[in-house]
């Protein structure tokens, strides 16, 4: 394949918007709408790529930005996930005793989270009880073992989620 | 998914593994992934599941649906 390199394509009338077989060449300096048509998000590099990510996530200033790598939201009591990212699973150890299993796994077992519980029990008054981490060993790279807690003592919660951040 | 895991704990009582839906993997796939490995697990009906699940027993004979391997799914960061 050869590779034609010019300043300017020319057409008929002299204007430099010809095409060669239906495409405009690179190169010139008019604007050109993508329609119909996507980049490859490996093409997108440097500030433009950082600028554009930091304005879709509506974040303002310098300091930099650290996705959640996963997160969950499910009931405790019934059992059920009400919606979730990267998670393949939720293991119940035992009463209030929670596994968390990631669909894709961490870097490594030194990320950060962040779980909380609620229940209602039957006021329908809510209850924050703040989710416990257990020992630092039940955190690993495809896992995180939780613990919730009503009034001090370990229960299934109606609503639990945990958040990954790494 | 309207199916759950069960396995035993190294204690006797019952593990209770809940899919994620729209996770991208199949039950028989989250079981080897998410049960421990060498723990052989059954897969049940969620209807299945009792109330108390404190004081469920289940037979050993009957966790027949597979052996925990490990986490082969789990897909690695480089």
């Amino acid at each position: 394949m050869s590779t034609i390199k010019a300043n300017a394509y020319l057409d008929a009338a002299g204007g430099n918007t010809a095409t060669i077989n239906g495409a405009t060449p690179v190169g010139t300096d008019t604007v050109q709408t993508l329609t119909n048509k996507s980049i490859d998000a490996g093409q997108l590099t440097g500030d433009v790529a950082a600028a554009r990510i930091t304005t879709a996530l509506n974040a303002t200033g310098s300091a930099p930005v650290y996705a959640c790598r996963a997160w969950v939201n499910f009931n405790g009591v019934t059992g059920v996930i009400r919606a979730s990212g990267n998670v393949s699973s939720v293991t119940r150890n035992a009463t209030g005793d929670l596994t968390i299993n990631f669909t894709t796994a961490m870097p490594d077992a030194n990320y950060a989270i962040v779980a909380t519980s609620a229940d209602n029990g039957t006021t329908n008054i809510w209850n924050n009880q703040a989710a416990t981490s257990s020992s630092a060993g039940y955190m690993t790279a495809s896992s995180v073992r939780i613990a919730t807690t009503v009034g001090g003592t370990q229960a299934n919660t109606t609503i639990a989620t945990v958040t990954v951040f790494r | 998914m309207d199916q759950r895991i069960i396995y035993k704990n190294d204690d006797g009582t019952i593990a209770l593994v809940i899919p994620a839906p729209d996770c991208g993997l199949t039950i028989e796939q989250i079981a080897l992934k998410d049960v421990p490995a060498g723990k052989p697990f059954k897969i049940i009906n969620a209807s299945d599941v009792p109330e108390d699940t404190a004081s469920w027993v289940i037979d050993d004979a009957d966790l027949t649906d597979g052996v925990g391997s490990n986490n082969p799914f789990v897909l690695q960061e480089v």
